[in-house]
């Protein structure tokens, strides 16, 4: 069933795919939306200052992952619907690439990651010590969560 | 320090094909899937949906929280 089956007269075509990406709050209420967008850089600038390993820096990413969480299954925004099915050779591809990343880092990690043979997390992590640079990150990742809480 | 250099083509090499298949699935191409509407399909069941909003997590933890 195609999405012009499913339409009712006189109602606009709504085209699933391509995918348009909405801010926290949707774009029907961009004030809000930007609003939560300037919420998520603040708290990403603090959580992203907090210092490593400790109780402080555990709970700034367990907060917004118990919050998207409960979002998620409690309350879960409009989500984007996913499609019906996808096809093998496409995904193959995304598959060998995602498997073959995990497997590049897990060699570099069972070599205790050594300057010979960094991990991943070895070679990001000093990229992101700037405090500006690790809050934009902090951001990212907030932001992503929220896209795939509506997905 | 060859090795070094050769590890961080390789990761680069994977993370430029994955960009590569982003494009190519947002020009248009009816064949390969763009990163959300894969995730999306894993996550239409409960459990899919758990595991990927794990990973999200831990990514967070692993570079944020360590």
């Amino acid at each position: 069933m195609t999405v012009e089956e499913t339409r009712e007269p006189g109602q606009p075509v709504t085209p699933r795919w391509p995918v348009t990406v909405r801010w926290p709050g949707g774009s029907r209420r961009p004030v809000l939306g930007t609003l939560a967008v300037l919420g998520l850089a603040g708290y990403a600038w603090v959580a992203s200052g907090l210092p490593p390993f400790s109780g402080r820096a555990l709970a700034g990413v367990l907060i917004p992952g118990a919050a998207l969480g409960l979002i998620g299954y409690g309350r879960p925004p409009d989500r984007i619907p996913a499609p019906d099915r996808i096809g093998v050779t496409g995904f193959s591809y995304w598959a060998i690439c995602v498997a073959a990343l995990l497997e590049w880092e897990a060699s570099a990690f069972r070599d205790n990651s050594r300057p010979w043979h960094p991990s991943l997390t070895a070679l990001i992590d000093p990229l992101i010590q700037p405090h500006p640079v690790r809050s934009v990150a902090f951001l990212a990742w907030l932001l992503a969560g929220w896209a795939l809480i509506r997905r | 320090m060859i090795t070094r250099t050769l590890t961080i083509i390789g990761f680069a090499a994977l993370i430029s094909a994955m960009l590569a298949l982003e494009f190519v699935a947002r020009r248009g191409s009816p064949r390969i899937p763009t990163a959300g509407q894969w995730l999306g399909y894993l996550m239409r069941s409960r459990a899919g949906r758990a595991v990927i909003l794990l990973g999200w997590w831990w990514l967070g933890w692993h570079y944020f929280a360590r």
